[in-house]
This record gives C-alpha cells, sequence and structure tokens, in this order.
C-alpha cells in the first residue's frame, strides 16, 4: 500500500509538471500567432489528466499532439514585400505540428528522423520536438538538415514555466516586412545598423524568430514610461 | 548535389579530391553562379566590382564545403549505426566487407564526430565499438549512477603488488560491452585526425589509413625487433642524410631559413667596442651676448624684446 502511494504520487508529479509544459506550448502557439482556442489555453489539470493519462496515472505523450494554423495577421507578418523578382509574395508560415517524444532517455536519431518523416509526410510547414532529455549533436543536425521545412526542439523543462510572463523579460513584438521598412526609413538606417538578438536567444527560440527578421521590445521606463528598442535577429 | 550519390558528395567535401574532380566535369550549379548571372547580380550595385564579388563567392563556396562535409559526416554516422552486418558478428574477427566500410566512413572523422556515433550506437542500445553487434553494458546502481571502483588484473599494482584500482565514472564503463572493445574502440579513436576535413592537405595521410587494433597487432608480430635494434636505428639516422650539405640547406630553405649557413655551421661573429670619447671635458656655459635678454625660446623671440629692434635706435644704447 505505501509503494503504491509512492507510486501514484509520482504519477501526480509527473501529470502536474507535463499539464505545465503543455499549458505553455499552447501560449507559445498563441503568442507566435497560430490559431488556438481559449479552452486549450486555459485548460485545467482535471481535463488534462482525464484526456491524456494511461491506466496507470502517468501521462500518455503518444496522445499529445498539436495541430494549429496561423491566423491570418501571422500570415501577414511572414509575407515579403512584393520586389520585382516576386510580385506576389505568399505567406512563409503553415500549419504547426508539436510532437512529445516519449522515450525518456537516450533521444537520438532514430527518434528525431521518425520526426522528420512525419512533418514532411504530412506536408507539415513547421515541426516542434518535445523530449524530456537532450538529444544527441547529430540528431540537432539533423532536425535542422530538413530542406524547407523548420523543425524546432524543446526540453520539457524548458517549457515548465513561460518565460515571456516573467516581470523582467520585456515584451518582444515581431515587427513584419512592412513595419521593418518603414522603420529602416525613418531612422534612415541599414539592418545590419541596428541592435542584434541571437536566433538562439531563449525569448527568440520561444517565437520561433527567423535571421534577418527585427523584434521590437518594448520595456518599462521609469522616466519615459515605454520605450522601444529595436533588434535584427541574427 | 541531388542527382549525386554520397561517394560524390564526399568527393567535393575533401579539398584535395575536390579539384580532381572539378578537372572532369563542370563544378555543380550551386557552387558558382554563370558569368551572366554574376554581371546582372553586378549591375545593380555600382559599388561592387567583380573583385568584390570573387572574394564573396570564394568564401560562399569554403562555408558550402564545410556544410558539405558536416553532411557527410552526419549520413556516415547514420550508416555506421547499421553495422556490424551481421547481429552474430565478432568484433574480434570482422568481414572483411565490414572493415572495409568503417574504414572508409570513419576517413573525414573528427575525434569528436567518433564520439557522436558512440553516443548514437548507445542510444540504439549497442556497443560503442562499431563492429560489435552486442549490447552495452547496463549497470543498475541507482538514479544518480556516479563513479565505480575498477580493479586491474593480480600484480598491476604499485610495485608490482596487489592490483591497481580505477575510479571511473559510470557512462564510460557503459558505452561498451567489454573492456576489450573499449580498447578496440579507443584504438581507432586515437588514429583520427583532430583537422576538420575542410582543412586537411593533400598529403596529409593521418586520419585516412586506419588500422584496426586486431591488424595493429598483427602487424607488430610480423616484424618483430625491426625498429629495435641499434644498427637498424643507425641505419635509419644514415639515410635520412642529416650531415649532407646540400640537404640540410634544402630543409633550411623549406623552413623560411635565408640567412646565409656557414659550412661548419655558425655565423661570423666580429666584436666592436663601443669606444667612448672620454679626452673631451665639457665645460660650464658661459655668458653670449644675445643671452643678456634671455635669448629666443626655441628660435621664437617674443614682440616685447623684438620691438625696438626693429627701431634700430635703442639697441645700440643697450650695447654700450
Amino acid at each position: 500500500m505505501d509503494g503504491d502511494s509512492a507510486h501514484s504520487m509520482e504519477a501526480e508529479r509527473e501529470m502536474t509538471r507535463l499539464w505545465r509544459t503543455f499549458r505553455t506550448v499552447y501560449e507559445l502557439l498563441a503568442d507566435r500567432g497560430y490559431e488556438v482556442s481559449d479552452n486549450e489555453l486555459l485548460l485545467p489539470l482535471e481535463d488534462f489528466r482525464a484526456k491524456y493519462a494511461d491506466p496507470l496515472g502517468y501521462p500518455d505523450r503518444t496522445k499529445m499532439k498539436i495541430q494549429a494554423r496561423p491566423t491570418d495577421t501571422m500570415k501577414m507578418k511572414y509575407t515579403a514585400l512584393p520586389s520585382k523578382a516576386n510580385p506576389n509574395p505568399q505567406p512563409d508560415c503553415g500549419t504547426i505540428y508539436v510532437d512529445f517524444c516519449p522515450d525518456s532517455s537516450g533521444v537520438g536519431t532514430k527518434q528525431v528522423r521518425a520526426f522528420n518523416h512525419l512533418v514532411d509526410e504530412n506536408n507539415f510547414h513547421t515541426g516542434i520536438f518535445i523530449t524530456q532529455t537532450p538529444i544527441s549533436p547529430s540528431a540537432v543536425r539533423l532536425l535542422s538538415g530538413v530542406p524547407g521545412r523548420i523543425c524546432e526542439h524543446f526540453q520539457e523543462q524548458d517549457l515548465l514555466v513561460n518565460i515571456t510572463r516573467h516581470e523582467l523579460v520585456p515584451k518582444h513584438v515581431l515587427l513584419s516586412p512592412e513595419e521593418k521598412a518603414k522603420l529602416l526609413e525613418r531612422y534612415r538606417l541599414k539592418e545590419s545598423q541596428l541592435p542584434r538578438i541571437q536566433i538562439s536567444d531563449p525569448v527568440a527560440r520561444y517565437l520561433g524568430l527567423r535571421r534577418g527578421q527585427v523584434v521590437k521590445i518594448i520595456r518599462k521606463s521609469e522616466t519615459a514610461g515605454r520605450y522601444a528598442s529595436y533588434r535584427w535577429v541574427i | 548535389m541531388a542527382q549525386q550519390g554520397p561517394s560524390h558528395a564526399l568527393k567535393t567535401s575533401l579539398p584535395e579530391t575536390y579539384a580532381a574532380v572539378n578537372a572532369q566535369q563542370p563544378p555543380p550549379s550551386y557552387l558558382y553562379p554563370t558569368q551572366e548571372e554574376q554581371d546582372r547580380y553586378l549591375e545593380g550595385r555600382p559599388g561592387a566590382t567583380q573583385k568584390h564579388l570573387e572574394v564573396a563567392l570564394q568564401h560562399a563556396q569554403q562555408i558550402q564545403t564545410q556544410k558539405d562535409a558536416e553532411d557527410v559526416i552526419l549520413n556516415r554516422i547514420l550508416e555506421l549505426i547499421e553495422l556490424p552486418s551481421s547481429p552474430t558478428a565478432d568484433p574480434a574477427a570482422p568481414s572483411q566487407e565490414d572493415t572495409v566500410k568503417l574504414k572508409y566512413s570513419l576517413a573525414p572523422f573528427r575525434p569528436s564526430d567518433y564520439d557522436n556515433l558512440i553516443l548514437e550506437r548507445n542510444y540504439e542500445d549497442l556497443c560503442g565499438y562499431a563492429l560489435c553487434p552486442r549490447k552495452h553494458r547496463k549497470q543498475d546502481t541507482g538514479p544518480r549512477g556516479g563513479f565505480q571502483f575498477k580493479y586491474g588484473p593480480k600484480g598491476s599494482g604499485p610495485g608490482g603488488r596487489g592490483r591497481s584500482v580505477d575510479i571511473v565514472s559510470q557512462d564510460r564503463i557503459e558505452k561498451w560491452c567489454s573492456d576489450v572493445c573499449a580498447e578496440r574502440a579507443l584504438w581507432i579513436r586515437v588514429q583520427l585526425s583532430e583537422k576538420p576535413v575542410w582543412e586537411r592537405r593533400a598529403g596529409d595521410t593521418r586520419g585516412t589509413t586506419i588500422l584496426l587494433l586486431e591488424e595493429a597487432r598483427a602487424k607488430r608480430l610480423k616484424a618483430p625487433a625491426a625498429t629495435s635494434s641499434v644498427s637498424s636505428i643507425v641505419n635509419d639516422l644514415q639515410s635520412m642524410g642529416l650531415g649532407n650539405r646540400d640537404r640540410s640547406g634544402e630543409l633550411a630553405l623549406e623552413r623560411g631559413d635565408t640567412s646565409l649557413i656557414r659550412p661548419d655551421g655558425r655565423v661570423d661573429v666580429n666584436i666592436r667596442e663601443n669606444q667612448r670619447g672620454s679626452q673631451q671635458v665639457a665645460g660650464a656655459p658661459q655668458m653670449r651676448p644675445e643671452d643678456a635678454n634671455g635669448g629666443s625660446i626655441e628660435g621664437y623671440v617674443p614682440s616685447e624684446r623684438r620691438g625696438p629692434d626693429q627701431d634700430g635706435d635703442i639697441d645700440l644704447l643697450d650695447q654700450i
């Protein structure tokens, strides 16, 4: 009986942790501009348990697959400015797919290959692979090497709390190509003259920023109320 | 790139073979834009010249070569996970096919890539040695793992008494199926070149000629004491021709030593003592007439002192 209760405690703990990760994923999708309903955003723990628990009370990660479509505002933000060569540009975003890897250790090329295959087969534009442990270096390389698709990787513990909700993290807003052009013209800048933000920056990873985009960072300022700065993603 | 096989991809990533391949066929389209494309690119940019474009293209090509090489290595790792080809293969006597494949595949590897291969094999529940079909060791010692004592054979301790004891971390033991396989795998690792493929020179044989541990042992047994006798060492030294004057000149040239080397191996040194002029004794400064007013300051004469000079009257009075 004693061992049994320890068992269920353990299951409960893992369930709660995964629920928090799961919610952060939905928040992430919403912040990036995908279509996410309020029900999904505010999913209570009980519902999550009812939906995704296996008979032993542990979470069943194979059931936890998320798909989302981009909203119109997101499509607008990801559409390049029309140019001579490309007078009618298409938005560079599409359906996103999130997969939780059920293996508790040793995630290597095998699992990543399966994930890549899945993303490719279903013609998803972006894939997010979430694992419990770090993945091997070759797996990282394999994940980023899918031509024409964007595959990202997070660890469950990275998404346990939503870092952008922390009071010390300023608001990051992605600029559309049009806004970026206006900004550069107003300040008479080249984009290379802007301050920069790394693509591996935690917030940049959270927002799925791509090289060459510009984010507006809005901070609170004691003297000026609000203070905006702009950073170029490299 | 897509229609070319993996063997061809290797060729484009190795500098030495790259040149040879390039000589036979036109370079792949992604490597170099045509003259027409280059001209069109330059048209819209008045500040850029053909030379700028060439430099940029060269750098781009270097980066592309690196990427290709890394892709090749990744593919090789994926292939080597599948080895050995039969589940009953004996790591001590691997099949000829597998051996050739392993040696061929490992050529562009660095030790860090090899470590990745071992890691991947372990994730697949295999021994880290690529020619071993067994599972790797797994010791259940609780959630944290940690360190273990490892005892050597009898008489391996300090001074030939007792047993040597090593403290080894768990994951280092768990990489392999046995100590023998660990030795085999690490023997290969030390033969790999630290230099990335794209920086290797054509004559660099390190890393391309890999011997398995068994082969190296067989070789050593076959040619016993060939290098150990004194006479053979003397012979070797003589054949190097260190005393040969022409050759040492060549060597110096190769080193970039341009100074004249004398036959006796020394430079001509002339010692010259610095002579001191001790005869003249400096005298005390003497008053000169122009010093009466303090003279000039670094060639500049203040105007108030110069003013009366121009009149021509008062300086006579002064001098009298």
